[in-house]
């Protein structure tokens, strides 16, 4: 392989390929989001919840991680676009240690309230996850659901920020090909709080 | 298959790889034994794919989690790629993890790529504080070889008069990022150095290699060769001779004797067929890493060597040592909040080190002898690692990660394990591994010297925090003894026979055409990473017995 290196060329059409690679079943949402402007994603079938957990799942994930504006005003698309629901329902699908603590607390989640998560309104909604969320408002008999939310919190995050949409919201700069080493441009500044 | 070499090399790595090239180079005819498949950097490799092109993101599937070994064995590398048949043991009270490769070219598909030299403040350690042996070399006998070995490979770094850690041939140094010049300015404060690290990866175009493209991910291997790997840098160079005979999935069990106990071959198992297979040749290089070749050899038991090859002195398997690794302070940056994003994963994370600036003038210094030094970590990772650390959901929540993005920063200790006598290597005397192989036992425990490394770096680091206007948020625990992959002795060189396995040269005392080329030969890890001088021994030895045929000590076929 001595002397063989591939060009810039091969190199930028290796990352780019890398990146046009996704086919994975039920992961379509966000790559049709970006990818094809105009196609549409085919309805996603739940492999491990039910048609009602999951859309609690998904109602979840987007009060997580709802679509929000940036400081520039740029819309920056939330959970639902990211097909969240669709990647925990993947990871609980497959991982049967999942399964129990995810149905469960589903279920606790529907009896927190007067109704269904899904039937109550968005501030009934919003009141449930505060106490859940944070420690200053934790109720000491709702233990359980306080696990539950840290759990779908966690598989939210890990759901969006590992795709297109979630990680171009944080600008992530990596897997990009820099011709030379991208050092500190604002050396000197004794804050470091200058303009990049 | 009855074939006769002149040499059998067993390992590919960088110990290996190093010995078939020079020998290779040389006109010997080599045959190599690699205990596993042959590496395709190109399907075994994915460090350019995003997340999303993974079916469990990187998270790895439940079945992978299981069997995984940590370090790099996830995802994004071919499953086989490190590995889970081979069967090890460990006594009661030892944890040690042992990531393994055994691809063409073992670790260095894989490793971190530090490349600092080391001095006579570690080969003379012993004169100058009293404990444990000088090792039999100096530092002008290993630093020509050293001198080559960054010629061969590129060494980026620059040139920096200190006292530990002798300059040398350097390509141009990865750029500071943000977070290094913070880190610069708290260690400024705190008396105590930040420096560009040595690391081989490519920084300009070098030996037909090209260089880094900074796309981040190196450790989970490069599919373009910008970093040495003994597939890329040296065992191109050994096919091309026409002299070697590169035998893969061939686990060697045993080395073979004459009736004189010098050695004359290897046994190795097929690892598809489970068959036997011998080979011979005029001198044997074993270069399977520490601990698998302390158990090749101490599995080589025969009337001459009853209690395994070439271990008159009782020492094979002996003096085990380690790098402590752990996390000694982790927060994030303040003056940070809100930057724009920065490719701060350009090199996965060691563009700069903070060498030992311990026990240098006073080698009694500190409360504990020896010294240690840090690797930095930080800035803009892929995946928002912190977010369990903010509270509550929604807009503001997702802000606050975006927030927080550019400012972890964290410092992981390498803390070097002085010997012990409890520290060491046998052959379990009941298990078998699949193969049939009697399995090695591992026997390790932390010295008080390395505690009290962990105990002091802990306080540096907080207080380095403090100096740079850091947020500390803690520490970890230190990492299980394997976790760095720098174990060393085993097989240490030392001049008295009665002493030591090897001689300075690497050569067994007892069997004089049976060498050791890895880091068995070692009298301890130092505070600096051991590939490097890997590749400086190896050379040095493999020359050594390239003179050896000349001179008529072996003959060749």
């Amino acid at each position: 392989m001595a002397g063989q290196g591939p060009s810039r060329r091969e190199l930028l059409q290796a990352l780019s390929l890398a990146s046009a690679a996704s086919a994975f079943p039920g992961f379509s949402r966000w790559c049709f989001a970006f990818g094809k402007a105009n196609a549409q994603p085919p309805a996603y079938r739940p492999q491990f919840f039910s048609a009602s957990q999951y859309q609690t799942v998904e109602v979840l994930a987007d009060l997580i991680l709802p679509t929000t504006q940036d400081a520039a005003g740029k819309r920056q698309p939330g959970a639902r676009e990211a097909g969240v629901a669709e990647f925990i329902d993947f990871m609980v699908f497959s991982d049967e240690t999942l399964q129990e603590p995810f149905r469960d607390g589903l279920q606790w989640l529907d009896h927190a309230g007067r109704a269904d998560f899904v039937r109550l309104s968005a501030g009934e909604q919003h009141a449930i996850l505060e106490r859940l969320a944070y420690k200053a408002r934790h109720r000491a008999d709702e233990k359980k659901g306080q696990l539950f939310f840290h759990l779908i919190r966690k598989y939210s995050v890990m759901g969006f920020y590992t795709t297109r949409i979630g990680l171009e919201s944080l600008d992530y700069p990596g897997l990009t090909f820099y011709a030379t080493s991208p050092g500190c441009t604002h050396h000197g500044n004794p804050e470091h709080v200058g303009k990049l | 298959m009855l074939e006769n070499y002149d040499v059998i090399v067993i390992g590919t790595g960088a110990g290996g790889g190093m010995a078939i090239k020079t020998l290779c180079e040389a006109g010997l005819k080599v045959c190599a034994l690699n205990a596993g498949r042959q590496v395709d950097p190109r399907k075994d490799f994915r460090q350019h794919r995003m997340p999303y092109d993974l079916k469990f993101r990187g998270f790895d599937s439940p079945a992978r989690r299981a069997i995984s070994i940590g370090y790099m064995d996830n995802e994004y590398v071919a499953p086989d790629a490190w590995e889970h048949e081979i069967a090890y043991s460990m006594a009661p009270g030892t944890r040690w993890t042992w990531p393994r490769s055994n691809l063409v070219g073992g670790k260095t598909n894989f490793w971190g790529r530090s490349s600092a030299r080391m001095a006579d403040i570690d080969f003379k350690a012993a004169s100058r504080d009293g404990f444990d042996v000088d090792w039999p070399v100096s530092y002008v006998d290993i630093a020509p070889y050293y001198t080559r070995v960054e010629e061969m490979i590129g060494v980026a770094s620059t040139v920096q008069n200190r006292p530990s850690n002798p300059d040398g041939t350097y390509l141009p140094p990865i750029r500071f990022r943000c977070i290094d010049y913070i880190l610069e300015s708290g260690a400024k404060k705190s008396g105590i150095p930040y420096l560009p690290d040595r690391i081989a990866q490519l920084t300009q175009p070098h030996q037909g290699h090209p260089p880094c493209h900074y796309c981040g991910n190196c450790t989970e291997g490069c599919d373009v060769g910008a970093f040495f790997s003994s597939p890329y840098f040296l065992l191109p160079l050994a096919h091309a001779t026409g002299n070697l005979d590169l035998r893969t999935n061939a686990i060697a069990r045993e080395i073979l004797v004459d009736t004189d106990g010098r050695a004359k071959g290897v046994a190795y198992v097929n690892r598809l067929t489970r068959q036997e297979v011998e080979v011979y040749g005029k001198a044997v290089v074993v270069a399977a890493s520490c601990i698998s070749t302390a158990q090749i050899m101490l599995n080589s038991r025969s009337r001459q060597w009853p209690n395994g090859i070439a271990n008159s002195s009782g020492q094979l398997g002996r003096n085990l040592c380690d790098h402590m690794y752990g996390t000694t302070a982790y927060g994030y940056l303040p003056q940070l909040l809100g930057q724009p994003s920065f490719p701060d994963n350009v090199s996965a994370a060691t563009v700069a080190w903070l060498p030992r600036w311990q026990n240098l003038d006073n080698p009694r210094q500190e409360k504990f002898l020896r010294g240690y030094s840090f690797y930095p970590g930080g800035g803009c990772e892929q995946f928002p690692g912190y977010y369990d650390d903010i509270e509550g959901f929604g807009a503001g929540y997702r802000a606050e990660i975006k927030r927080r993005y550019p400012t972890p920063v964290s410092l992981t200790l390498q803390a070097p394990s002085q010997r012990s006598d409890k520290n060491f290597v046998d052959i379990d005397p009941t298990k078998k591994d699949v193969f049939g192989t009697p399995q090695v036992r591992l026997h390790f425990e932390w010295d008080e010297n390395t505690l009290k490394m962990w105990e002091h770096a802990r306080q540096v680091s907080e207080e380095l925090f403090r100096n740079m206007g850091a947020v500390y948020q803690g520490h970890g625990d230190p990492e299980s003894p394997g976790w760095s992959l720098h174990e060393t002795g085993t097989c240490r060189m030392g001049n008295d026979a009665r002493h030591f396995v090897t001689n300075k040269f690497g050569q067994t005392h007892d069997v004089p055409n049976l060498y050791a080329c890895d880091a068995s030969v070692m009298l301890n890890c130092t505070d600096k990473t051991t590939t490097l001088s890997v590749l400086a021994f190896s050379l040095r030895t493999s020359e050594y017995i390239v003179n050896q045929f000349k001179t008529g000590g072996h003959r060749s076929v």
